[in-house]
């Protein structure tokens, strides 16, 4: 492990004094709150009876002001216990599976106990949300929770449970639309009740985070430091976890999902001076309360009369990206611990080539099978002679383009992972996958009955901007890999936030984002058969030549470049390399990131640690992973056909966490 | 002619001319929301209406498949299959209802069905108008017809829904007067409903889940005239994209519930 005392305090730049900073903004809150509230008391309605202008102020208007401050500060909090006793900043409840885990539970119970959401809505949520978190740390105790693993593991459960819920969502049509509402994160109030909740686990949360404050100071150090001052690691980060997880589930349970005020508060009350632990503690959950309050103002002030156009939780990302994108070269990130020896590689493979040609073997068979066992109105069925040639002109399509999408993520995920050398990285965090989605909605709003192509230039473009917005950010940092990452984060949850506000409006574009989002190759044609097929060649030759800068590259800048790397304008190459992969599969299959995160691990795990071999083999994971997905995908529920990307993650998803618990226990 | 469905809206048409299709998507979920008319047994269940099983439906091998304008993207696969027939009722801005009388009449001229066509229309103006004039004087209240998205938003039926169509057409005014894109707005929190104080609501069904227990304990839904005047009616299941049979549904449906609160 790196020696966090040496990462210490992250740099401030005082173009301005922060504290007049956030006061203007926490005055601009104030103003539109007082605004409205001068509106509502001059559009006072006539009234029969009761004034109802003074209701709608007592129970709607000033309850939501005061559940977004609490929330805020609320998720402040939450998001900075989390980080810093996983010492990662990238830690929130999302990327730690507990919104998912949540909203999971929530989908559920609303099929099949729908007399306990009725009873207790905000129970289900922190259950699930708990039974998240739980499955993580029991999947990463024997690695003694070291914080790499405990996100990994997490970002495994949450794509797990969002795949499952985004899948029930869709073979139940209309009746979850209450989820759509509850994904965007409403602040819409019409009671005290939230408020009331949210105000005592903030007090509870305050209380009990200063009481830990010294165990808390001293996680932050690294293990070896902080068993040597005898506090008892486990017990305490559970403890904090199990804190942070419950704040973060209330608010989760009361208004939905809320993200990004958990990732931002903490780390830009570093950047406005915030030094110690304490003084974090206090600074974390004002500013969330500001950032909250500010948007929810802002989200409000867009709203017509026809209801609000961005639900709240989507407007924080995509007011907070942007600030993200701003932050970046002010931002200095924990060390990120390395691929290396220490990692998760149990053995190496003795004969890789023998191995890889055992791979392509058993894809070549499970492609041939996938396109002749199948379920016909009759049962199963063996497809043979004229059958099979009719069918295979629907079959071949879909298991080509789902063989090619797998191993174009599978090769991203590869290079992504080792130029970085962050094992968590996936194309995902590039955002240009995502940023197909924002295109593809920026189409289906113009109009809704789009046709294929106009969706597929949509996506295109949508990539391309992502892509060009990620490189100049990157540019500017010489393509450290840190600002990469994060630049490709904050990427991300902007265009999720814009498919995320679209998809919340719950009508006939939704369903088309949904399905895309779940990753469907419902639709594919032999056209994108042939472009998947002919693309992937020429776009992962030159990441084959390259195999000798992605052996170097995870050993960090200095070895790399003593090595004679052109590190800057290798790291460009191969990035633009992986988002072409990744933009491609994305507009053909939708983000299926996660075969791009699990197949190199995979591969990996199964010995592969040369950069070539371990290349060709991910592919080859990634794409039988994606045939027998797409397989699952048609028989599982027959005649029904669930999204591809469901089985891919519940397929790979499990054996990766499988394989992290049972890894050597961590030396430290 | 052996016929697929793929839009609910044109699945309740063909019922109405008196086809029964050979195959249609998503007929557990229809059975459930949409309600009638009445799927028989035999007909395929062709999965979710976004993910068509294409498979399934080259087996069945139709003459003809039916969809609208919000399944245009699956048109080329369809294609390769049969002949697709498609006529939009849902655009934004514009009410549906003639659309959907449009969309009837090509239909059955299509299935060679121009009579039965021709007498469903006159059927459904006829049972609207007869249920209009059935509608009690003191009904004339305006009225909100919405869905509930949880126990705090709602989605209003505007005059381009079928169901705000409808309305107007039983001759009660649509409390809500703001723009709607297609039949569903974006959900707006229950406070705005107390814009129109003397407006009735109707909730068209399924419920969400916390409705039951969060709803009467909700303040400001309690301190709504409508809730506090009685002039609250749920509604039976009814497809929020229907065609004629739903508007026919509908209507009523809505007469019934405003009768029950006249008395």
């Amino acid at each position: 492990m790196t020696d966090r005392l040496a990462t210490g305090p992250l740099r401030v730049q005082r173009a301005l004094s922060p504290f007049a900073l956030w006061s203007v903004l926490a005055a601009a809150a104030a103003f539109l709150f007082a605004w409205r509230v001068g509106m509502q008391w001059a559009a006072t309605l006539p009234g029969d009876g009761t004034d109802l202008g003074d209701v709608i102020l007592f129970y709607s208007t000033l309850p939501r002001a005061a559940v977004a401050v609490l929330a805020g500060a609320v998720l402040g909090l939450s998001g900075l216990l989390l980080q810093h006793v996983l010492r990662n900043p990238l830690a929130e409840p999302s990327t730690l599976g507990i919104s998912a885990g949540a909203q999971l539970a929530m989908t559920v119970a609303s099929l099949n106990a729908p007399l306990l959401m009725e009873r207790s809505q905000g129970l289900v949520a922190f259950a699930g949300g708990t039974a998240a978190v739980l499955l993580v740390l029991a999947l990463t105790w024997r690695r003694g929770l070291e914080p790499v693993s405990v996100v990994l593991a997490g970002m495994m459960v949450a794509l797990t449970a969002s795949s499952v819920s985004a899948a029930l969502i869709l073979a139940n049509g209309d009746y979850l639309f209450s989820l759509f509402i509850w994904g965007g994160g409403s602040l819409v109030q019409q009671d005290w009740g939230p408020a009331l909740a949210l105000a005592v686990r903030l007090a509870a949360g305050a209380i009990a985070a200063l009481m830990l404050l010294r165990p808390l100071t001293i996680l932050g150090l690294d293990d070896a430091s902080a068993r040597g001052l005898g506090v008892a690691r486990h017990t305490s980060r559970f403890l904090v976890v199990a804190l942070a997880v419950w704040m973060a589930t209330t608010v989760a349970a009361e208004v939905g999902v809320i993200g990004f005020i958990g990732l931002a508060a903490p780390a830009l009350a570093t950047l406005s001076g915030a030094r110690t632990l304490r003084q974090k503690m206090i600074a974390a959950p004002l500013l969330g309360a500001i950032l909250l309050w500010l948007t929810d103002g802002l989200v409000q002030l867009a709203a017509g009369s026809g209801g609000e156009r961005i639900p709240t939780g989507a407007g924080t990302a995509l007011l907070g990206g942007p600030l993200l994108l701003w932050l970046l070269p002010r931002l200095r990130m924990f060390e990120w611990p390395r691929l290396g020896p220490d990692g998760t590689s149990p053995r190496k493979a003795s004969r890789p080539w023998l191995l890889i040609l055992l791979l392509l073997a058993l894809t070549l068979i499970a492609a041939a099978l996938a396109l002749v066992v199948g379920h016909g109105p009759a049962g199963w069925s063996f497809a043979s002679g004229d059958l099979l040639r009719d069918l295979a002109a629907w079959r071949a399509p879909r298991i080509a383009v789902a063989a090619a999408a797998g191993a174009m993520l599978a090769a991203a995920g590869v290079v992504i992972q080792r130029v970085t050398g962050n094992p968590l990285a996936s194309p995902e965090v590039l955002g240009v996958g995502t940023g197909a989605g924002a295109g593809l909605t920026a189409v289906l709003t113009i109009s809704a009955t789009a046709g294929l192509g106009w969706q597929l230039a949509g996506s295109a473009l949508g990539s391309l901007a992502a892509l060009i917005a990620m490189l100049a950010i990157a540019a500017r940092a010489k393509f450290g890999t840190d600002r990469l990452l994060l630049a490709g984060v904050a990427m991300s949850a902007l265009c999720s936030a814009v498919i995320t506000a679209t998809i919340a409006m719950g009508n006939a574009q939704s369903y088309i984002l949904l399905r895309w989002l779940s990753g469907s190759t419902g639709e594919a044609t032999g056209l994108d058969a042939w472009v998947a097929l002919a693309c992937l060649l020429p776009l992962t030759l030159p990441v084959f030549l390259a195999a000798r800068w992605l052996d170097i590259l995870p050993l960090g800048t200095d070895g790399a470049r003593s090595l004679g790397v052109p590190v800057a304008a290798g790291r460009l190459m191969l990035i633009v390399a992986a988002a072409l992969l990744t933009a491609l599969a994305a507009m053909v299959v939708g983000p299926l990131s996660f075969v791009g995160l699990i197949a190199p691990h995979l591969a990996r795990l199964a010995g592969f640690s040369r950069a070539r071999v371990h290349l060709a083999a991910a592919m080859f994971l990634g794409a039988l992973l994606m045939i027998v997905s797409d397989w699952l995908s048609r028989m599982a529920a027959f005649p029904y056909e669930l999204p591809a990307g469901l089985f891919a993650s519940l397929l790979g998803g499990p054996y990766l966490v499988h394989l992290l618990a049972r890894g050597t226990p961590r030396q430290g | 002619m052996r016929v697929a469905a793929i839009d609910w809206g044109m699945l309740e048409t063909l019922l109405a001319l008196g086809i029964v299709p050979a195959a249609a998507s998503e007929l557990i979920q229809f059975r459930r929301i949409a309600v009638e008319p009445a799927v028989p047994r035999p007909v395929t269940d062709l999965g979710l209406r976004g993910s068509t099983n294409y498979e399934l439906l080259r087996i069945i091998a139709p003459d003809l498949i039916v969809i609208s304008n919000f399944y245009e993207y699956q048109r080329p696969m369809l294609e390769r299959i049969a002949p697709v027939f498609a006529r939009p009722v849902y655009e934004a801005g514009v009410a549906p209802y003639a659309l959907a009388e449009a969309a009837t009449l090509a239909l059955g001229e299509r299935l060679g069905r121009q009579a039965e066509a021709r007498r469903y229309l006159d059927d459904t103006s006829g049972e609207i108008a007869r249920l209009r004039a059935s509608l009690p004087r003191s009904s004339a209240r305006p009225v909100f017809i919405i869905s509930l998205g949880d126990s705090r938003h709602f989605r209003a039926f505007g005059r381009d829904a079928m169901f705000g169509d409808v309305l107007s057409r039983l001759g009660i005014e649509n409390a809500w007067t703001d723009e709607t894109s297609y039949s569903a707005a974006a959900p707006v929190g229950l406070e705005a409903l107390a814009r129109v104080p003397e407006a009735s609501i109707l909730i068209v069904s399924p419920l969400p889940a916390d409705v039951g227990r969060s709803l009467p304990t909700n303040a400001l839904w309690n301190a709504l005239p409508a809730v506090r005047g009685n002039r609250v009616a749920v509604l039976d299941p009814i497809n929020h994209f229907g065609c004629l049979p739903s508007a026919r549904r509908f209507a009523r449906l809505a007469a019934a519930a405003l009768a029950g609160h006249a008395s």
